[in-house]
């Protein structure tokens, strides 16, 4: 009698109930209950992440979850950041438009991550969906300011443009001006990836003035710094702002005025751009400086001294990007006065040098270590490092949950040992108990891996270059790393043996990325036969794969399970290791 | 030379390690570690290995008792193929060595910056000029800053420094001062800054006018 109350709530209700389950996670829990949840939840999803869009098609997501109105697709590899990706790789978006055009009439929020977004995607987007509200752009290439003006011409309600990182063809300044003077919808703009001539700063001015809800602004390079303080006069509410250019000759009046239009904004919490910094315009800052609880300081080639001032008045920084020329000395103020600090992120000045040109070594992250206990997440360009510093930075932060540490010359050991890294990186893995991304560097035997498969449980992400001995290394990262997600490897000495033998494994994950290691073009075929969950794709510029011996390693691989199927746009110098698609061949 | 990999059944005279999967690490410990891994490798041209194959097996896992010893991979290859593949994969893993001894001695994509993150980079930095005792300038192509690269006496850590950000010889002069201060302690009075003009003659600062 009760099991049968149970089930005897209308679908009405199940619904009602179901809205307040909003992460993903927890949906597809939901709709593993059973079939009626399932059904009920399928139609009441509203949001979609599709972390690989090749791991799917656009009809397949359109048939199970027919009312979508908010979609998230990643498209290339992240080592393509690094050019490791070849132009023509993949990662179009068109076609998923095109699909969504037609079945989402009410798609309102569209988040791009390198992927290829051309001109023609762009206008396909203003024709079809007339609630458009948020478009975000990172690091997404193939469109130009064409396509920007007509998104600003037809979407009536945009709320959200944000295209960071991504590269725009400039075609025209004016596409700014496309927004009709009836857009008054604004809430956060990020042009900060435009060349100088790709803005018309009058109609930048004129949006500006007529969006009372605009928050977030970032501008390009081309704004100069007497133009700053225009824009935050007419923007005081703004929470979130990027300077353009932050250089001038120092002119008391230019000053006066920055400083004032500064401290206007109340509510200003987040800061960035600084491109070109004159020291001398930076105590304009002072008087926001208290709020400040993330400065991106990444682009400005301003010296320590500089920036121990600056940080020294931001005692609720939580978050800081800066360049090396922070040296150690920075981070030890940094280390005494924001002791707020979850994230820091320390970028080299000179990164292709081959002597430091700064004083920054192991010594800056220990002292921040020390002084900030709330540190989550370093990334940290180095040029040398010990085991000593890694174990003092992991006892003094057991709640890192994303340690990124780059020692610029590849295998370099620890300085005061000459011994491997292992032990250091160990313990950051045995005493991060929630470290989710990892990023390795330096002198690495197979002891590291042995380490991070038996403690990195939660590790969700791993980047690996210039490490290792043999197979075994990966092996324990692949039969002991449970949550593994995401692994990208380059240049280690990892074959067939240690992939062939956690071929399962791989199906748990959403892609492995290796390149310049060891792997056979047979075993990879081996793979894409045994495997049908699984695309397996080589990636070869110079020629075939099968044109050598099948013991020949190749080139690149990106192993990425997929209920789609091999696919279809793949560029000659891709070939995919599925039985029918070589068929086709 | 025949390469086999086989999908086999578990012989009798099994060696007890590569059962990855289910006895993990301890197997390979037993099997002399590192070491066997290595040789391992290279019993892929082995047909006596049984070692390999068994690890396949574990890993596709859905052959039954009945499935024979299939060879999945077959390769008859020339000796000079054979050398040639090692070459490669030597090549593989030398990288960086290689690119060392090149003109270019930079690895694609390390350190891992991103490509937009670079360009602002080379905007703001001129081509470096090699090592150099004292400053030496050069223009950077948009006129936007000019860096020199300084250093100072006894100091290993050569800094470079935008010096358009200066209105003279002594506001330059102070502020290298501060700069280096925290290397080595120094006196305004002790040093003397010098440049090195287009000819490669070494010049003391302050006879031209800023």
């Amino acid at each position: 009698m009760q099991k049968e109350m149970a089930y005897s709530f209308p679908d009405e209700v199940l619904k009602h109930v179901f809205t307040f389950i909003q992460s993903d996670e927890d949906r597809n829990a939901v709709s593993l209950v059973c079939k009626s949840w399932y059904e009920i939840e399928r139609w009441c999803r509203r949001k979609v992440f599709i972390g690989n869009c090749y791991a799917v098609s656009p009809r397949m997501v359109i048939r199970r979850f027919p009312e979508v109105r908010s979609i998230e697709l990643k498209g290339k590899p992240h080592f393509a950041d690094f050019n490791l990706v070849p132009d023509g790789w993949g990662g179009y978006v068109l076609q998923w438009i095109a699909e969504m055009a037609g079945a989402y009439p009410w798609l309102g929020e569209i988040r791009l991550k390198r992927m290829v977004v051309t001109d023609e995607s762009l206008e396909l987007i203003a024709k079809s969906f007339k609630n458009f509200k948020v478009l975000v752009l990172f690091s997404c290439e193939g469109f130009s300011t064409d396509g920007l003006a007509a998104i600003a011409a037809s979407c009536k309600n945009l709320r959200e443009l944000d295209l960071r990182e991504s590269e725009v063809d400039d075609l025209s300044g004016h596409w700014l001006a496309h927004f009709p003077e009836t857009c008054t919808s604004l809430v956060s703009l990020n042009i900060s990836c435009l060349g100088s001539d790709e803005v018309s700063f009058s109609a930048l001015e004129r949006l500006v003035d007529r969006c009372p809800n605009l928050r977030s602004l970032q501008l390009n390079r081309g704004v100069t710094l007497d133009k700053i303080a225009n824009i935050l006069r007419r923007a005081p509410q703004l929470v979130d702002f990027g300077t353009g250019n932050y250089a001038a000759e120092l002119q008391p009046d230019v000053f006066s005025n920055l400083a004032g239009a500064f401290s206007s904004c109340k509510e200003l919490k987040s800061l960035s751009g600084f491109w070109d910094v004159v020291p001398a315009y930076l105590p304009a800052l002072y008087s926001i400086c208290p709020r400040l609880t993330s400065l991106n300081l990444s682009y400005a080639t301003i010296q320590s001294p500089d920036l121990i001032k600056l940080v020294s008045h931001c005692p609720r920084l939580q978050r800081l990007l800066v360049l090396d020329y922070v040296e150690d000395s920075g981070l030890e103020e940094l280390a005494s006065s924001c002791k707020d600090l979850q994230e820091l992120r320390v970028f080299p000045s000179d990164p292709f040098g081959a002597e430091p040109n700064v004083s920054l070594t192991e010594q800056g992250l220990v002292a921040v270590s020390l002084g900030c206990p709330k540190l989550q997440s370093v990334l940290y360009f180095c040029r040398r490092m010990s085991n000593a510093a890694l174990v003092t930075i992991a006892q003094n932060c057991p709640n890192l949950t994303c340690f990124r540490l780059c020692i610029i010359e590849p295998k370099t050991a620890d300085y005061l040992t000459l011994e491997p890294l292992d032990a250091g990186f160990g313990a950051i893995v045995e005493h991060c108990k929630d470290l989710r991304r990892l990023s390795l560097s330096g002198l690495l035997t197979d002891h590291v891996f042995e380490y991070i498969g038996t403690y990195g449980k939660k590790l969700e992400m791993l980047s690996v270059a210039f490490a290792g001995d043999s197979d075994l290394g990966l092996h324990h990262v692949l039969s002991g790393c449970e949550s593994l997600r995401k692994l990208e490897i380059r240049d280690c000495p990892f074959g067939d043996k240690a992939l062939l033998a956690n071929a399962a494994k791989l199906e748990t994950m959403r892609s492995l990325w290796m390149s310049s290691c060891a792997v056979s073009f047979g075993a990879c075929k081996l793979l894409g036969q045994k495997m049908p969950k699984l695309n397996v794709e080589v990636i070869d510029e110079t020629e075939p794969p099968d044109s050598r011996p099948e013991s020949y390693p190749v080139d690149k691989l990106y192993i990425y399970r997929s209920v789609a199927g091999p696919r279809f746009d793949m560029p000659p110098f891709v070939w995919s290791m599925d039985e029918a698609v070589k068929i086709l061949h | 030379m025949e390469l086999q990999l086989g999908l086999a059944l578990p012989t009798r005279n099994m060696v007890k390690g590569f059962d990855l999967n289910n006895h993990g690490l301890d197997q390979l410990k037993e099997m002399g570690g590192l070491e066997a891994w290595n040789k391992a490798a290279g019993c892929f041209a082995d047909k006596d290995c049984v070692k390999s194959k068994r690890s396949f097996e574990q890993a596709f896992g859905n052959f039954t008792e009945e499935c024979r010893t299939k060879p999945l991979l077959l390769w008859s290859g020339q000796p000079n193929e054979e050398e040639d593949h090692k070459d490669q994969k030597k090549a593989t893993f030398s990288t960086t060595d290689e690119n060392d001894a090149e003109e270019d001695d930079q690895v694609v994509g390390w350190p891992p910056i991103k490509t937009w993150r670079k360009k602002i980079f080379q905007q703001q930095q001129q081509p470096r000029v090699g090592r150099a005792e004292n400053n030496r300038v050069a223009e950077n192509e948009n006129g936007r800053s000019i860096y020199v690269k300084v250093k100072m006496e006894g100091v290993a850590i050569t800094r470079k420094i935008d010096i358009k950000l200066y209105q003279s010889y002594q506001s330059l002069t102070n502020s290298l001062i501060t700069m280096f201060a925290k290397d080595k302690k120094c006196d305004e009075d002790d040093y003397i800054l010098t440049y090195q003009d287009k000819e490669g003659d070494w010049l003391i600062a302050g006879d031209i006018p800023w």
